[in-house]
Parts: C-alpha cells; structure tokens; sequence
C-alpha cells in the first residue's frame, strides 16, 4: 500500500470517528428530550420529504434564493458521487468510476453541471449576504462568519474538484461529459508531467481536506441543518397543523408541566434547533416581528440549540430554591415578553423549508409559565376567570348565550334530537354585538336552505382556543372534556362553526378527548348550499371586496377557496387579493390569545394589516372569523376609513344578496 | 320607638347623609309617636350638632371630647352603644357611609341588635319597621324584618330626603366620655384627599371619552364633568390605543373592569371590549350620535347627538343642580 | 404569624339575578358560584404577610358542601388549611359573625382578614362584627397596610380619599380592591389542593335577628331609552339621574 494510501486511510478514518463522536453526542442530547412518537405513517413521511426536501418546495415560495439553494443542495446530492470516488482514489491509486461504462460520461456531465451551478449558487449567496444584506438573514454573533466560512469551503471543494479534473484531462484525455473541466484545462496546458502529478495531488488532497473538514465542523456550526433538515422534515408532524399535543395532567408524580429546560422539549423539539440554518424565512413573515416586538421565531429555534449545547447532556436540577438559581431556556434565554407576543398565526411554520414548528414551543414555554409560575399579562388573567365562571372569555353571564336568537326560532338541540348539523355559535357570536348579526346572518341562511339545525344555547361553553394558546392547559382542558361531554350526550355528528377558532379547535382537538365529529366552518357550508342549489345568491352587490385570511382557516385547516367562491358567487362581485393572501395571508393579530392582550410593543398588527387592505380601495374588506373582523374593524376606526370601507363577514354578503332575502 | 341617630361630622362640617338620618329618623318617631335624638361625636362638634333641630331631632346630644376628634372604629362603636342604652333607645340609625358601614356592625353587635345596612328605604307597617335594602349589587331588593328589641340600621346616602332645615337650633347635651386605652384600639392618624384624578377602578362615578371625541384635546369637557361630579375619567381602548388618555384610564376588557353607580359614555361606541369591562354599572349613560352604535343597547338614558353641545351642557345642568 | 382568611361562596358578579319560588331568595339553577372577589385580596394578603413572616394561614367558609369548592380554590393559591363551618341554613350576618368568631377565638389568630363586602348580601357586616365579638380592633375598607411587629398602619378608604389608621394586633381587617393582586393559582396548587383534606366543623345554632321576608326584582330598567336627540334634552337627563336613579 502507498504512503499516501497509509496517511489518507489515517486521515480519513480518524475524520470519520470523530465525526461519529460528534453525531453521537448530538443524537445523546436528542435523547435527553421527552419522547414523540414521529415515525408513524411512513408513507406520508416519505413524500411529504421527497417534495419539501429534496423538491425543495418550501424554498421555492422565494424563487431566487430558492434557486440558489437548490443548486447548491441538488449539487451536494450529485456530487456525493464525485466525493466517493475521491476517497476510492484515495485508497486505492488509480480507483474511478469508469467501470459504470456508458453511464459514467452522464455522471461526469451532471457533476460539472452541478458543480458550476453550485458555483453560481455560492457567488448568488455570498452577493445576498454581503452586498443585498436582506433583513432577515442579519443573524447575531457568529452567523455571519460561520456562514461566509461555509460558503467559501464549498467554493473551494468545487473549485479543487474541478481543478483536478481539468488537470486529470491534462494528462490523459478528458472525459466526455467534463465540459468545465474541459474549459478549464487550458489553464494547464504545457505544465510539465511531474508538476502535472503534483497539482494533481494538490487538487485531490484539497478536495478531499476540505471535505472530511466541512463534515467535521457541521457538528459545530448552524450548517448542521445540512445533516439534520432531511430527517427533519421526514420527522415532521403528521397530525393536524391546528392540534397542540395534550399534556397527560393526571399522570402520577408529574410536577412539571410545560417547557421551562430543553429537557422539557420532546427530542424533536430539540431536532428543530439542529434543523435551523437560520434563514429567517419564519422571522420575516412573523407578524410580531414585523411589527416591531422582540419575538423573532428564529431565535426560538436557535436559542433551543444555543440552550442544549450549553447545558449539555445533564438535566437541570429540578429547582428546589435552595440552589442558585440556573438559567433555563425560559428566562435564561426567552422572556415571557416574547412568548406572549405570538399570535400562533403559523406564519413561520408554514415557510420553514426544513418543517421547524415554532408555535407548540412557544406554546410549551407559555404553560410552564402559566402553569408553573402563573406567570402572565395582568389581563390574561381577567379572561382565566371569565372562562372559569361564565365560560366565555367575556364577562357576559352564560344565561344570555342565547339572546341573539330573540324572535328568530331557532331551536335548542336539547328538544331536537333529529337536527342533522349543530350550529357552533361561539362566544363571540353569543355576546359580541357586531358579531351577533354574522350569527343571525347565517342562522337566516341555514333557515332559508332548510337545514335542520339546532344550537346548544346556554350549554355551550368556550371551546378551550384562547386558555389552551394562551398556555392554559388545565383550563383549556376543563372546557374541551365538559363540552365534549355535552356533544356526545346529544349524539352529535356534525358541528357548523363560524368562528375559525372554534372551528380548529373542535376539529382538530377535540379528538384528543373523545370528541370526534364532522365540522365545517360556515364558509364551508355556505358555498356547499349554494352548489347544492339550495340558496338563491342572485341579489347584484356591485362592489370590491378583498378577503382576509383568517390563520386558523387557512393556515391551519387549509381553507382559502370556499370563502372567495362564496363571495363570487354574488352576482356583481370584483374579488381583489392582497399582496399577502392565502397561506401568505397576514395575521390580524388576534391569534393565539393575542385578542385578550394589549399590545404595548411595536406598531400594531392590526394597523398593519389594515392598512395594506385598505390601499386596495375596495368597498369591502371581508373576513371568515370574529377575531379578525374586532381587529380589521378597530383598524379602520383607527385608520379614520369607516365611511368609505365596511368590515363585513362572507354569511353577511350572502344574505344581502339571497333572493329570498327582502 | 325611640330613635337614636348618629349623625356623622368630618372636619366639623355635618355630612349630608347625616341630615338625611335625621331626618328619617323624625318621620320614623312621628309615626310610631316617639322620639328622635341624634347624637354627634368628635371635639369641638357643639355648634353644628345644634343645626339638627333644623333637620327635625327633638334633641341633640354631643360626645365631645378631645379623645374623639380623629375617628376611632372602637371608641366611636363603643359611645353609639352606650348612649342607645342609656336613652333606651329602639332604633338606631346612621349613614352607610365608609364611618357609619365601618362602626354599625360592632355598636349592633354590642347592643345584641339585628342590623340592616345601607337601607334605601325605611316605613314602619303595623308599628313595626320594614327595612329595604339592595343584595347582589343591586340586581335585587330585600324587605327586611328586625326581630331584637334594639334595631341598627344604616341608610344609603343620597337617598333619603334631608329637606331643607326649618332652622330651629337645640342646645346639645353632652354625654359622658370614658374611655380606655382599649376603647381607642384603631386611631386615624390621618387622612388624604384623592389627590387630583380619582382611579377609575374605585370610582363611584365614572365619564368616559371615546374616539368620536376626535383628539386628546377635547377631554377638557370631559375631566370637567368628572369634576363637577366627582368622578373619574375613563378611556375607551382606541383613546388609549391612540395616545390620548394613559392606559390607567383605559375601561374595558384589557383595561379595569369598572361597575360604578353611574357610568356616562361620552362618543364611545360600544365594542364588545368596552363593555366587557362597564356593563354591569348601575346606570349607563350613553352620549353619541350615531343611534346603532352598540352602547345604547345597554344604555339606561341615551342622548343621540353631538357630544360638544351636550357635554357642556350637561356639566352646566348638573352644577346647577348640585348647587357648584 | 396564624392568619386567618374568612371566606364566602357567591353568585358571579356577571350573573342575572332572578328570584327563587319562596320569594325570600335567589333561585340558584344555572348561577356559578365562585370565591367572593373582595375575599380574594384578603387571601392573598394573608399569604402575603405568611411568605414575609412566616406561620400559617387558614381558610373558613361558612356555609354547606358547596363552599369546599371555594375553599379549595383558596387552598390552591396556597392557604395551609381550609375549614368549613357547615351549615346549609340560612344565616344572618350575626349568625355568621358568631360562628366564625367561635372558630376563631380558638385559634388565637395575630389577624383576620375578610373582603370588604361578600357579593351576596353586601353589607359588609360580618368582619367588624366578629372584631367585636373577639374584642379585637378592625380595620374595614382596607387598601394599602404595612405590619411591623405587632404595629399596623393601614390605609382605608373613605369618601374622597383615604384614611391612615393605626392599630396592633390581633385584628381584623377588610379588605378592599387595591390592596393587591390575587394571585391566579398554579396547576401545582390547583393539583395538591384537590386531595387536600377539608376540616369540617359544625357550628352551634344562633338565632336570626334579621329576616329576609321578600326578595324582589327592581324597578325594572328600560334599556336603551333614549332621553333625546339633541342638547335640549340634558334637563331631562339630569332630572332621571337625580330623581329616578339617584345617583346624581
């Protein structure tokens, strides 16, 4: 065996274990988390990885510096090839590939091919982090650094491949299908044989330098997402987007509920952190951020990852109060000003290319601090009480749910058991005055397509939305079990809601407790009555009208189309979008308990969402929730539009525009 | 029945309250033919105890005594139950005011009578006094029958007529003062008077400024009519949200949850947040000018219109009435 | 220092009130009941005055098996114990007064605290009166104190502002919002109050001095009555709030 075999069988083998060292104390800290169990369903893990992984499909929703990185990452996936045939050459004096025949000139052609698209890729990136500087890929401390460092390595891997094999192609002849190698080769005509050999050398034990070092230092760098997104993603959840994970509050000796440490984070929390390349997709369209608070959920991930490296693999001392006190990944590194400023609009999950879920972390930190230090904004705790004692966020007694329906007949489900749908009112559409036309609205139009329909009343309590995103779990859960017990009492099968939360929340959650049913969200409904011919929608409203997105329709559910076909459907009607609609939809800022909350940071989200509504000067600004409707309507208030635009919900249009209607 | 009424002084100046007792208590002892006494504690109360006979007491007696000039929960329970048992008095009657509601319940307690506090009404039927008094913040009213020999009752100021004084003067009788060190177990050792603005969460009138009014400078009118009332100014949350009024004023949902006796929304629409936090005042007063807006719904008195006419001429109306 | 929290159980503040079938009391179907809210601020300065000078605080209802719900809810804010003096009949303020002065005076308490008013009844009645029923000075309405030793300078409120008070314990204080903030109890508490055990005592029988012998609605309201549409109906107004409302 050659020198060179010994050293580089050396090099190699001691690069590898200390590689696998590194791995294995990353995965022995994955393992200080709670357990998930993430490997069901393998076939939708499978192509749920295949498109956001290797499709890239998150990516692309920026096209340039999506191009940028598939090239890169394709390229990484091609020239894994190259890199196997280097450490064969590097065993074995002579090894190729060539054995592959007829195929091997195909190879030889993608690899340059990728090669010089993963050129352009780095140069694009290096122009964006140097010249553009976009705002979100400002990344503190050593960000910067370690990002340019991994730029350039990449560079120089593919600047020695291709340097070796335009001086292989020198030497001997050059392989079909190198056409940069070939357009290089120039460069060393007429070098002499032996510095030929040389550079030969030169080139190859770069490369291959550059390779085991770049393996090695991912382990220590945030470009250890290039290990773990792919597993990322393939672990990602595969329960509904709108459910958060119930915390088991009757299990034995369990003192600690939420996430105070990493250790409270289930492993694939932890994963998350690993997962990040700090792109700052999430961040950009965070609409906390946007607006100026400090939440950044970027910095939630990174600070998981920063928090874990530092604690290492030993569990924080449960805190007695005697020992100094140890700063945890609450406080420590998250304050509670940021958690509370989430409006779990989904925002961040839905661009994260690599499939990091921000909110349930968040929403995890938020129980530990209500549920362990009742820590919280002042007016937080006015809504606890209120759904403690009136089961409603608002101080209204429970016995005016059911004032809405004065003289309209609408029955109880209590003396209807044959009505086919429940219609959700929702405590906003019990005691909110505004929101209490959109009721009526919809009431009337389920009266006017015949549906048999009834309403809990007085036995409808808060569906648990606000206390579970607020981090009450206790609370939450008090409300979910006694409604569902409620439901299953009267046999309920399916469940119309008009508000979006109570929507997500009897859909998606509900489950989690023994409540399964079939719930449509009004919008939903409405425009299966329409198709169904069962409403006429033949009154002409000339208008403009753009629709906001509620988060918890959309993003959660994936409901974007039903609303705007039902607004179309209204003879005269002009839909425009908003620049940021659809899963790109801007939160209104009610989310996630943020309804309840002031907002004393920053500018307000709802001013800003307003704000780009109103410059499309329509004639209406239409919504699907009663969240967004207070907040889109407070913002025209404030914005002094209120003589020029209304706020109206999708049920409100229709029934204006409903022949039976008069 | 004899009826003995403490009649409560602050810095020598008789409360109205006081009066109203008084009052009361005369018509109390015309219809059941006996006698109505008041009695008046602190130092140096000789001449404004006098003024009662003005107000219908047949006699006036004082506790005067250097001892008394600053209030004392236990001294001054302790001399109410003396003199009701020296004048073998039936009835007992003071304003429910933050004294009389905090030294009723130890002077009934010590003359083993039956107490009805912060009475709005007061009649005797077959000889026998029938108390009215409000529960549950007022959403009900008792009828209330006291079964001791003795009988307290406090009355809730500002219901009761006090009339005007006839003008007759009586020379008060002094009672004899012995207390112990025990007697003057709390001592107030000084007082405070809100200093400029009144917190909205504790007032008992509150005048509210929506966004309707259209800039922070047309609060003036609006702190005029707390003052006038003595009350305190509130905000909606769009004011506040706007930089117009501090978030200490903010009503509402996320800001104080208030439920005084009077609550005038001055431009304020009504939005459910705003509610949330006012609606179970005792009277709503609404001012705005466009007729659907939310707040007139649970409105008790509604004036739709410009609030820049009304509000002054509310704040002119009500000094009128108030005698400012 | 042994702090004694009493406590009641009553109708939420938001709830409609309508009278019950004897005509002398609410009806009780489809009220939630909850810890009297001035009650709140005397738990917590309880616990307050515990987590600053240590001892222990005890939490007493009067009342039947319904008030546990309420003791427990003071349990879970972190009282060491709760005791309900069970009696399901009907009491008067005095009748209430005795008994918890009974319980009391065993326990040779260095204060007692009660809110301000129960939310039922409202007269705010029964702390001054078990004061006096254990010779000990009270402090009613109370909204800012400080104890040094056995010094207590409180501030209560009077009409238009406040008033410094000084006294020393043993005493009774009431307390009123302002005093703090309840704290919202932690799952922990929540989760070790539910096997707390809740000492029952019976208390003696005292007779009423006070009867209830009508409950009624009043005077029903006319919401959304409209005085007027422009300033010539400001005269109109101030009469109604003056002589029908009375409350100007």
């Amino acid at each position: 065996m050659p020198v060179r075999s010994v050293v580089f069988a050396v090099v190699l083998i001691a690069s590898l274990i200390f590689f696998v060292a590194n791995v294995t104390r990353l995965v022995r800290l994955l393992r200080t988390g709670k357990p998930a169990n993430r490997l069901d369903h393998p076939g939708v893990r499978v192509r749920r990885m295949l498109r956001i992984a290797i499709g890239q499909s998150k990516l692309f929703r920026e096209p340039i510096p999506g191009l940028m990185h598939a090239f890169i990452f394709w390229g990484f996936l091609v020239l894994t090839t190259a890199i196997l045939e280097s450490i064969g050459q590097g065993l074995s004096d002579g090894f190729t590939l060539r054995f592959l025949g007829p195929a091997y000139p195909v190879l030889a052609f993608m690899q340059d091919l990728f090669a010089g698209l993963v050129i352009v890729g780095v140069f694009t990136a290096l122009y964006r982090r140097l010249i553009l500087r976009p705002k979100r890929l400002a990344v503190e401390g050593h960000g910067q650094g370690d990002a340019i460092l991994i730029l350039l390595t990449i560079l120089l891997i593919m600047v020695s491949m291709i340097g070796q094999n335009a001086v292989h192609a020198v030497m001997t002849a050059p392989d079909a299908g190198r056409f940069i190698a070939r357009a290089v080769q120039p460069l060393f005509a007429g070098v002499d044989v032996s510095t030929l050999g040389t550079l030969y050398s030169i080139f190859w034990w770069m490369h291959i330098v550059l390779v085991l070092g770049f393996l090695n230092y991912l382990p220590f760098s945030k470009h250890l997402h290039i290990l773990a997104s792919i597993p990322n993603v393939y672990l990602a959840n595969t329960q509904p987007r709108g459910a958060l994970a119930p915390i088991d509050l009757e299990a034995e000796g369990v003192e600690r509920f939420g996430v105070t440490d990493v250790e409270d984070l289930t492993w694939k929390q932890l994963l998350d952190g690993y997962a990040c390349t700090e792109c700052g997709r999430c961040t950009a369209a965070c609409p906390a951020n946007g607006t100026g608070k400090q939440l950044s959920p970027r910095k939630i991930i990174v600070d998981i990852r920063h928090r874990l490296m530092e604690r290492g693999e030993a569990p924080t001392a449960a805190g007695s109060g005697n020992e100094p006190a140890q700063k945890t990944l609450l406080h420590g590194f998250i304050s509670e000003q940021e958690l509370f400023a989430c409006t779990t609009c989904m925002a961040c999950v839905q661009e994260c290319p690599v499939s990091i879920e921000h909110v349930s972390s968040i929403v995890d930190m938020r129980r530990a601090l209500v549920l362990m230090e009742s820590n919280f904004p002042p007016e937080v705790q006015v809504v606890f009480r209120n759904l403690e004692t009136n089961f409603s966020p608002w101080a209204f007694p429970s016995s005016s749910r059911m004032d809405w329906a004065d003289g309209m007949d609408v029955p109880l489900i209590a003396n209807t058991p044959d009505a086919e749908v429940l219609f959700w009112v929702g405590c906003a559409g019990a005691f909110d005055a505004r929101y209490r036309k959109v009721t009526q609205a919809f009431a009337r139009l389920m009266q006017q397509a015949g549906i048999r329909f009834a309403v809990l009343g007085t036995e409808e309590k808060c569906t648990g939305d606000s206390a579970r995103r607020l981090g009450n779990e206790y609370l939450a859960q008090t409300l979910m079990k006694e409604n569902v017990a409620t439901l299953n009492k009267y046999n309920v099968k399916t469940i119309v809601a008009t508000c979006p939360h109570c929507f997500n929340t009897l859909r998606n959650e509900y489950p989690q407790f023994g409540g399964t049913y079939e719930v449509v969200h009004h919008t939903d409904f409405l425009v299966r009555l329409i198709n169904a011919g069962k409403l006429s929608i033949t009154k002409e409203q000339a208008a403009g009208i753009t629709f906001h997105d509620s988060c918890y329709l959309g993003r959660y559910n994936d409901i974007y189309d039903a609303p705007r076909s039902a607004l179309t459907s209204i003879p005269g009607v002009r839909l425009e979008e908003m620049e940021r609609s659809r899963s790109r939809g801007f939160c209104c800022g009610a989310g996630g308990g943020r309804m309840w909350m002031e907002e004393h940071e920053g500018t307000r989200v709802n001013i800003e969402r307003t704000r780009e509504a109103l410059a499309l000067k329509t004639d209406v600004i239409a919504t699907a929730c009663p969240f967004c409707m207070t907040m889109l309507s407070d913002g025209v208030k404030a914005e002094g539009a209120s003589d020029r635009v209304q706020v109206k919900d999708v049920a409100e249009l229709l029934v204006a525009a409903s022949s039976k209607e008069t | 029945m004899k009826i003995l009424i403490f009649a409560e002084q602050r810095d020598l100046q008789l409360k109205k309250h006081a009066l109203e007792a008084v009052r009361t208590g005369r018509a109390l002892a015309d219809q059941t033919g006996g006698e109505a006494v008041a009695l008046v504690i602190g130092q140096g109360v000789k001449n404004s105890a006098a003024t009662l006979a003005g107000f219908g007491a047949h006699r006036v007696l004082i506790a005067d005594d250097a001892k008394l000039a600053a209030y004392s929960t236990t001294a001054y329970a302790k001399i109410i139950a003396d003199v009701a048992n020296a004048e073998h008095a039936d009835v007992v009657l003071m304003g429910a005011s933050a004294m009389g509601k905090d030294c009723a319940p130890r002077a009934a307690v010590r003359l083993e009578a039956g107490l009805a506090s912060d009475c709005i009404a007061c009649t005797v039927e077959n000889g026998e006094i029938v108390a009215t008094r409000p529960v549950y913040a007022g959403k009900a009213l008792t009828d209330i029958r006291i079964s001791t020999a003795v009988k307290v009752l406090t009355l809730r100021p500002n219901v009761f007529s006090a009339g005007t004084s006839s003008g007759a003067t009586a020379t008060p009788a002094p009672v004899s003062v012995a207390l112990t060190d025990a007697d003057l177990a709390t001592v107030v050792t000084g007082t405070s008077k809100s200093a400029g603005k009144m917190d909205v969460a504790e007032a008992d009138i509150i005048v509210t400024g929506g966004r309707g009014l259209k800039g922070p400078e047309n609060f003036g009118m609006i702190e005029e009519l707390a003052g006038v009332l003595g009350g305190a100014v509130g905000a909606s949350r769009a004011v506040v949200d706007a930089g117009w009024r501090p978030h200490e004023e903010q009503v509402g949902q996320t800001g104080k949850t208030v439920s005084p006796s009077l609550y005038i929304a001055v431009a304020v629409s009504g939005a459910i947040q705003h509610l949330a936090g006012m609606s179970s005042s005792k009277y709503i007063v609404a001012i705005n000018k466009d007729k659907d807006a939310p707040i007139f719904q649970v409105a008790d008195y509604g004036i739709v219109g410009d609030a820049f006419e009304i509000v002054p001429a509310l704040t002119q109306e009500t000094k009128k009435l108030l005698g400012k | 220092m042994k702090l004694i929290a009493c406590i009641n159980h009553v109708p939420d503040t938001a709830t409609r009130v309508s009278i019950g079938a004897d005509g002398k009391s609410i009806d009780r179907t489809g009220v939630t009941f909850v810890l009297n809210p001035y009650d709140e601020f005397a738990v917590e300065q309880c616990l307050r005055l515990k987590e600053k000078n240590g001892g222990e605080v005890i939490a007493v209802s009067l009342g039947g098996d319904a008030h546990k719900e309420t003791l427990r809810k003071a349990l879970a804010m972190g009282v060491d114990k709760a005791v309900l003096l069970k009696d399901d009949s009907p009491r008067d303020s005095f009748a209430v007064a005795h008994a918890l002065a009974e319980y009391a005076k065993a326990q040779s308490p260095d204060a007692i605290f009660f809110g301000k008013q129960s939310v039922d009844a409202d007269d705010a009645a029964v702390g001054p009166m078990v004061a006096e029923l254990l010779g000990m000075p009270s402090v009613t309405v109370v909204v800012k104190m400080d104890v040094n030793g056995t010094d207590v300078v409180a501030e209560r409120e009077i009409e238009g502002g406040r008033e410094v008070v000084a006294t020393k314990l043993p005493a009774v204080f009431t307390a009123q919002k302002g005093l703090n903030e309840p704290r919202y109890p932690s799952l922990k508490g929540i989760m070790a109050a539910k096997s707390k055990l809740i000492e029952e005592i019976a208390p003696a029988a005292v007779p009423a001095r006070v009867q209830v012998t009508a409950m009624r609605k009043p005077a029903s309201k006319n919401p959304g009555k409209i005085v007027g549409t422009d300033v010539s109906a400001v005269p109109e107004l101030v009469r109604l709030l003056h002589e029908e409302a009375r409350v100007i």
